[in-house]
C-alpha cells in the first residue's frame, strides 16, 4: 500500500510538472507581451528593458522555466493584467464560492448516480422515467439546465432563489468561506438553509451530465457482479436484493465508478465555470469570464493551473482509494 | 456466465428480439442517417434561414410564432430562427471538424505507436497519458486564452486536448490485431512495415475508432457550446449558439426565448449526435458480430 502511494505520488509530481510546462509554453507563444501589458504601449525602451530584466525574461528559457516552477511552488502565480493584483490573491477571494458549488455538485452527481444505478438494476418503479429524464439532461448544455431551472423553480414556482450565493446581507465571513459550514459554526442556521437553497439549482445543473456517466458505469458493474458466485451464495442464504447490492456487490463494483468520477471532475469544473455565469455566482467562473475578453493570460493560466492541480490530485487520490477498496489492485 | 443464475427472472425481452432484427437494423440506419440530415440542414442554413441573421428585421422582442418570426426576434429585432440556423451550422461543423482532426491525428499516433511497439510505443503513450491526465475542457480554455479568442483558435484548442482519446483506442486495437494470425502471416510473407500498418492493421482498427468518434459528436457539441458560452468563440455579431445564449441572459425573465432558443438548439444537436452515435455503434458492432 505504501509502495503504491509512493508510486502514484511520484507519477503525480511528473504530471504536475508537465502541466506547468504546458502553461509555461502557452505563455511563451501567447502574442501578448507581459512587459507591455504591465507598462503600457507607450513605455520607453529603457523601462521595457529594465522590466524585462526584473522579470527574468532576458534569461535562457530553461532558467525561466525553473524560475516559473519555483514561483509556483511558492504560490506565486504572477500578476493579473486586469486587476494588477497577484493572481493568487484574486483566486483566494473567489475560491470558496466555487469550492462550495463544486463539492455540492459532486455530492449531487454521486447521489443521482447511485439512485440511477440501483434503480435500473433492481428495476424500481419509476426508474425508467428517472433514467429517461437523466439521459435527456445529459444531452442538455449546462447553461440551458441552469436557465430552465431558473424559469421553472424561480419564476414559475418561486421555490428557489436564482441569483448569487446568499440572500442574507450580514452573512458571517469565515472561518471556512463555505456559507453552509460557516452558518453552522456561527450558530446561524438561517444562513446555512439559505445557502443550501441557493446551491440546489446550480449544483443540479452541473451534476446531471456526470451523474449519467457515473451511473452507467456503476450499473454495468452492479449487473455483472450480481451474477457472480458470491452474490449467488449470499442470495441463497436469503439476503434480499437491495441488501445484497448495498452490502456485498457495491464494494466490489465501486472501483470503475470511482475512476469514472475522477475523470468526470474535469468536466464538472468546466460546468462550474459556465453555471456561475448563469447564476451570477461570485466564484472563479466570474473571474475567468472577466479575464477572457481582455486576454488576461496570467489570470486564466492561474485558474487553469489551480483546476488542473485539483484534477490531478483528485485522480491520484481516486487511484489510491480504488486500491484501498480492492486490495487485489497492486500496481 | 453459463451457470444457471438464481436471479428472479423478471425477464425483460431485448429490444432486438421484440422488434425483430430487421426492424432494429432499419431503425439504426435511420439514426445514422440523422447525421446526413443535420449536415444538410447545416449546409443549407443560408437557404433555410428566413432572414439575414445579422440585420435587424423588425421590432425587438417579438414573441415566438408572431407573424414571420417562428422563434421570435431578439434584442435588436433580429430573427432568432435565422441566428439559430447559422449557429447550428457553426456548432455542427465545428464538432465534426474536431472529431475528424482527432481521428486523423490520434489515429496516426495510435497506429505508429501500436505498429512500432518498443520505445516508440512507450514514448508516444506516455505523452498521450500525460494529455489524458489533464482536465481537457479547462486546458482548452487556457489554449484559447493564449492564442486569443476566435472560432479557429477554439477549434485548435479543443482538437489539441481531444486527440489522445483516439490515439489510445487505435493503439489498443492495433496491438490486439498485431497478435492475430493474418498479421503474422503477412509478416512471414515478407510484407514491409509500412504496408503492414496500412493494409493489415489500420482497417481492423477503424471500426472501433469510428464508433468512438460517432459517440463523441454529442459530447463535443456540448463542450464547444460551453466554451462559446464563456466567450471563447466568434466575436459579437456572429451567430453562435452558446454565445447567443450568454449575451442575452439578462433578458431571461422578460423575454425567455432569446436566451433559451439557442440553448434548445444545442440540446437538439447533442441529442441527435448521441442517437446517431448509438446507431452507428449498433450497426458496426452488429456487422462485426456477424463476421
Amino acid at each position: 500500500m505504501i509502495a503504491l502511494i509512493g508510486k502514484r505520488t511520484a507519477a503525480m509530481v511528473v504530471i504536475l510538472i508537465a502541466l506547468a510546462a504546458v502553461i509555461f509554453y502557452l505563455q511563451k507563444i501567447s502574442p501578448l507581451d507581459p512587459v507591455h501589458a504591465q507598462l503600457g504601449g507607450q513605455a520607453s525602451a529603457g523601462a521595457v528593458a529594465d522590466r524585462r530584466h526584473q522579470l527574468g525574461l532576458d534569461k535562457p528559457v530553461t532558467a525561466q522555466f525553473w524560475q516559473y516552477l519555483t514561483n509556483l511552488v511558492h504560490g506565486d502565480l504572477g500578476t493579473s493584467f486586469r486587476t494588477r493584483r497577484p493572481v493568487m490573491t484574486d483566486l483566494r477571494a473567489f475560491l470558496p464560492a466555487t469550492l462550495e458549488l463544486a463539492l455540492s455538485g459532486l455530492v449531487m452527481a454521486l447521489v443521482l448516480a447511485l439512485i440511477l444505478a440501483f434503480g435500473t438494476t433492481l428495476k424500481w418503479r419509476g426508474s425508467g422515467i428517472f433514467r429517461g429524464v437523466l439521459l435527456v439532461g445529459a444531452s442538455t448544455p449546462t447553461f440551458l439546465l441552469g436557465i430552465a431551472g431558473i424559469l421553472i423553480f424561480y419564476q414559475k414556482l418561486g421555490w428557489l432563489p436564482a441569483n448569487g450565493r446568499s440572500g442574507i446581507s450580514d452573512a458571517p465571513a469565515g472561518p471556512t468561506g463555505l456559507l453552509t459550514v460557516d452558518g453552522l459554526f456561527q450558530g446561524r442556521l438561517d444562513v446555512t438553509v439559505d445557502a443550501i437553497k441557493h446551491l440546489i439549482l446550480p449544483s443540479l445543473a452541473i451534476a446531471l451530465g456526470p451523474a449519467v456517466s457515473i451511473g452507467r458505469v456503476l450499473r454495468s458493474s452492479l449487473v455483472a457482479d450480481r451474477h457472480s458466485d458470491y452474490a449467488r451464495t449470499a442470495r441463497s442464504k436469503g439476503l434480499g436484493e437491495f441488501r445484497l447490492l448495498r452490502q456485498h456487490v457495491l464494494r466490489n463494483a465501486v472501483g470503475a465508478a470511482l475512476s469514472m468520477t475522477g475523470l468526470q471532475v474535469g468536466l464538472m469544473f468546466a460546468g462550474v465555470l459556465v453555471v456561475e455565469q448563469v447564476f451570477g455566482w461570485p466564484g472563479i467562473g466570474q473571474y475567468v469570464a472577466q479575464s477572457i475578453p481582455v486576454a488576461d493570460f496570467p489570470a486564466i493560466a492561474g485558474v487553469t493551473l489551480m483546476l488542473g492541480v485539483a484534477y490531478i490530485v483528485i485522480n491520484t487520490a481516486v487511484d489510491v482509494l480504488q486500491a484501498a477498496a480492492d486490495p487485489r489492485i497492486k500496481t | 456466465m453459463a451457470e444457471p443464475s438464481l436471479l428472479p427472472s423478471r425477464g425483460r425481452v431485448g429490444r432486438r428480439a421484440l422488434l425483430g432484427a430487421n426492424t432494429a437494423r432499419s431503425l439504426n440506419w435511420a439514426g445514422a442517417l440523422l447525421i446526413v440530415v443535420v449536415t444538410l440542414v447545416a449546409l443549407l442554413a443560408p437557404v433555410l434561414a428566413p432572414h439575414n441573421p445579422l440585420q435587424p428585421m423588425g421590432i425587438p422582442f417579438r414573441q415566438p410564432g408572431s407573424n414571420g418570426y417562428l422563434l421570435g426576434s431578439d434584442t435588436i429585432g433580429r430573427d432568432v430562427l435565422s441566428r439559430v440556423l447559422y449557429g447550428v451550422r457553426a456548432s455542427w461543423f465545428a464538432a465534426l471538424a474536431v472529431v475528424l482532426i482527432g481521428l486523423l491525428f490520434g489515429g496516426v499516433i495510435g497506429l505508429i505507436s501500436g505498429a512500432a511497439g518498443g520505445w516508440v510505443d512507450n514514448l508516444l503513450m506516455r505523452i498521450t497519458d500525460g494529455f489524458l491526465s489533464l482536465p481537457a475542457p479547462v486546458l482548452a480554455i487556457a489554449v484559447v486564452a493564449a492564442l486569443g479568442p476566435g472560432f479557429v483558435h477554439t477549434l485548435i484548442a479543443v482538437s489539441i486536448v481531444w486527440w489522445p482519446f483516439y490515439a489510445r483506442i487505435v493503439r489498443g486495437e492495433v496491438r490486439m490485431l498485431a497478435a492475430r494470425p493474418h498479421v503474422e502471416a503477412a509478416k512471414l510473407a515478407g510484407v514491409g512495415r509500412f504496408r503492414l500498418a496500412l493494409r493489415h492493421l489500420l482497417p481492423g482498427a477503424l471500426p472501433a475508432a469510428v464508433v468512438t468518434a460517432s459517440l463523441d459528436i454529442g459530447n463535443l457539441i456540448l463542450t464547444l457550446a460551453g466554451l462559446s458560452f464563456l466567450g471563447l468563440g466568434q466575436s459579437a455579431p456572429a451567430p453562435e449558439l452558446g454565445a447567443d445564449s450568454a449575451r442575452n441572459l439578462t433578458y431571461l425573465l422578460q423575454y425567455w426565448w432569446v436566451p433559451v432558443m439557442p440553448g434548445l438548439a444545442v440540446m437538439v444537436l447533442a441529442l441527435i449526435g448521441n442517437v446517431a452515435g448509438d446507431s452507428v455503434r449498433n450497426l458496426i458492432d452488429g456487422r462485426q458480430g456477424a463476421r
